[in-house]
């Protein structure tokens, strides 16, 4: 006999797995902690990467200039500067990042903790037949 | 008012029913308008300026995932600019590159956003843009639509810096690189419309999302107006020969574009709110209910035919006999309900109609569904 309360829940629950579940559900997989660890590390590579390439772009932009002077300044002030510009831009995407990603976790946990109530409620309507 | 709701409910009946081709022959359309919008504003690189290649990568995409779109794009622009200048190309990499890392992996599903800004920019109605996303998407799609500003503006400036490019030979690539870059960091108007934008979609998202009577209307006239002003103020600060009349012609697009979306996504009766009150052991709770506004689509069935002529025991025919013969067919106007249940439709009373009608057997066919019932 066909539980039409079933499957509209049922289908509720599919369409919501099918949707965004996917990416909710991988996101459950992990605890708060190792989610936003994993997410702030990859953040940290994005933003080294990206800094090195406004880096060249900034070498670049005036290459004549700067090897003509390469001699003349003092490297080690440079690199030193170039290194505080490098962690400035890595800390401030990694903080964005750690508010980004520290509400995307609370929001699929809470969409999560509703997809785990529907299964209790479809375990409670099986037993019940 | 009931007709446009009918036609609405109808489009969502025939999308439900055909998504399976309907998403694939958008993809197909989109890829296929944006890499023509490539090829005749680049097209320096006539293998790729070919309608069987742009054909082949459009059916292509019809069946890949959407980010897959913005990849060709991506790659297409880039071929294109390659062709012109490999350290313009390098620039364009640059900034692609800086805009996944940065940006879109922090949004990646208003990624198709960056795609459409430039689109919308090149069918000169960008400030749709900004209004559409602060309805549709979260305050993060400000920082899409900015990187599509970019894109469009990269774009632009090679484009109108490309005979200067073309001039210059191959050891004048520092000069090439610079030109390139330029175009990007000293272009005022892009800076001004990146901030214009930002702010609107900001203004848009904050005001639809008030506990207040059409925030919706609201939230699309108010950031049409931001909009416009802070373009005005960029222009009188930077003369950025931002066209005056432009931006108002297309600022009043972007309301009609929004009032669209509204209708769509969030169309309400104010009329019928209800305002109620109540507790449990943790909280007092004040709530607003706001009904959508909607009609369910009519479907027509034909419940009973009454054949005029019919001898007893005679074999039941309903073609070539009875042609020419009258019938008369009741038929049952009954609205399909929402949420799967079509028996609650049945019950109210405002939920059928009946119409008695007399129709020629040769109109058959233009019945939804037939029903025998003698």
């Amino acid at each position: 006999m066909l539980n039409e309360e079933r499957i509209i829940l049922m289908t509720k629950m599919a369409y919501y797995e099918e949707k965004e579940g996917k990416e909710n559900v991988a996101i459950g997989k992990y605890f708060r902690s190792d989610y936003i660890a994993v997410q702030i590390l990859k953040s940290f590579i994005s933003a080294l990467f990206a800094y090195v390439i406004f880096f060249a772009l900034y070498i670049f932009y005036d290459f004549e200039d700067f090897m003509q002077n390469i001699y003349k300044m003092d490297m080690i002030i440079f690199a030193k500067n170039a290194l505080i510009w490098c962690g400035i831009v890595v800390v401030a995407y990694c903080v964005i990042s750690y508010i980004v990603y520290s509400y995307r976790y609370a929001k699929a946990r809470k969409s999560l903790k509703s997809y785990y109530n529907n299964l209790k409620k479809l375990g409670a309507l099986y037993n019940n037949q | 008012m009931t007709g446009l709701l009918e036609f609405r409910e109808k489009l969502k009946l025939i999308y439900s029913k055909n998504e399976m081709f309907i998403v694939p022959v958008i993809k197909f359309l989109l890829t296929f308008i944006v890499l023509n919008m490539i090829n005749s504003h680049l097209g320096y690189m006539s293998r790729l300026d070919n309608i069987i290649v742009v054909l082949i990568v459009s059916l292509l995409c019809s069946f890949l995932p959407n980010g897959c779109i913005i990849l060709f794009a991506a790659v297409f622009s880039l071929l294109h600019l390659y062709e012109l200048s490999m350290e313009v190309a390098l620039v364009g990499l640059c900034v692609y590159l800086v805009m996944f890392l940065l940006f879109i992996r922090l949004s990646p599903k208003d990624s198709m956003t960056v795609l459409l800004t430039p689109v919308l920019f090149a069918l000169n109605v960008p400030y749709i843009m900004p209004i559409v996303m602060g309805l549709l998407g979260s305050p993060v799609s400000a920082i899409s639509v900015g990187c599509g500003v970019v894109v469009y503006y990269f774009l632009n400036s090679v484009v109108s810096n490309a005979a200067a490019l073309n001039s210059m030979g191959s050891e004048e690539a520092a000069a090439k690189l610079r030109m390139a870059i330029d175009g990007l960091l000293n272009n005022k108007a892009m800076i001004v419309i990146i901030l214009a934008f930002a702010i609107t979609v900001l203004v848009v998202y904050l005001i639809r999302r008030m506990s207040v009577e059409y925030s919706w209307t609201i939230a699309i006239v108010a950031g049409a107006i931001f909009n416009l002003i802070i373009l005005l103020i960029g222009d009188f600060l930077y003369d950025t020969n931002i066209s005056v009349f432009g931006a108002v012609l297309g600022s009043l697009l972007a309301v009609a574009a929004g009032k669209v979306v509204q209708f769509f996504r969030f169309f309400v009766d104010y009329s019928r709110t209800e305002k109620v009150q109540f507790e449990d052991d943790e909280y007092y709770y004040y709530v607003k209910a706001v009904p959508k506004m909607m009609v369910a689509t009519p479907t027509k069935t034909v419940k009973k035919i009454n054949n005029t002529q019919r001898k007893p025991g005679s074999q039941e025919t309903r073609n070539t006999a009875e042609a020419g013969s009258r019938r008369r067919v009741e038929t049952e106007r009954t609205y399909a309900s929402r949420g799967g249940k079509p028996q609650e439709a049945a019950r109210g009373p405002r939920s059928y109609r009946k119409d008695s009608v007399t129709i020629n057997s040769d109109m058959e066919d233009l019945t939804d569904d037939y029903e025998d019932l003698d």
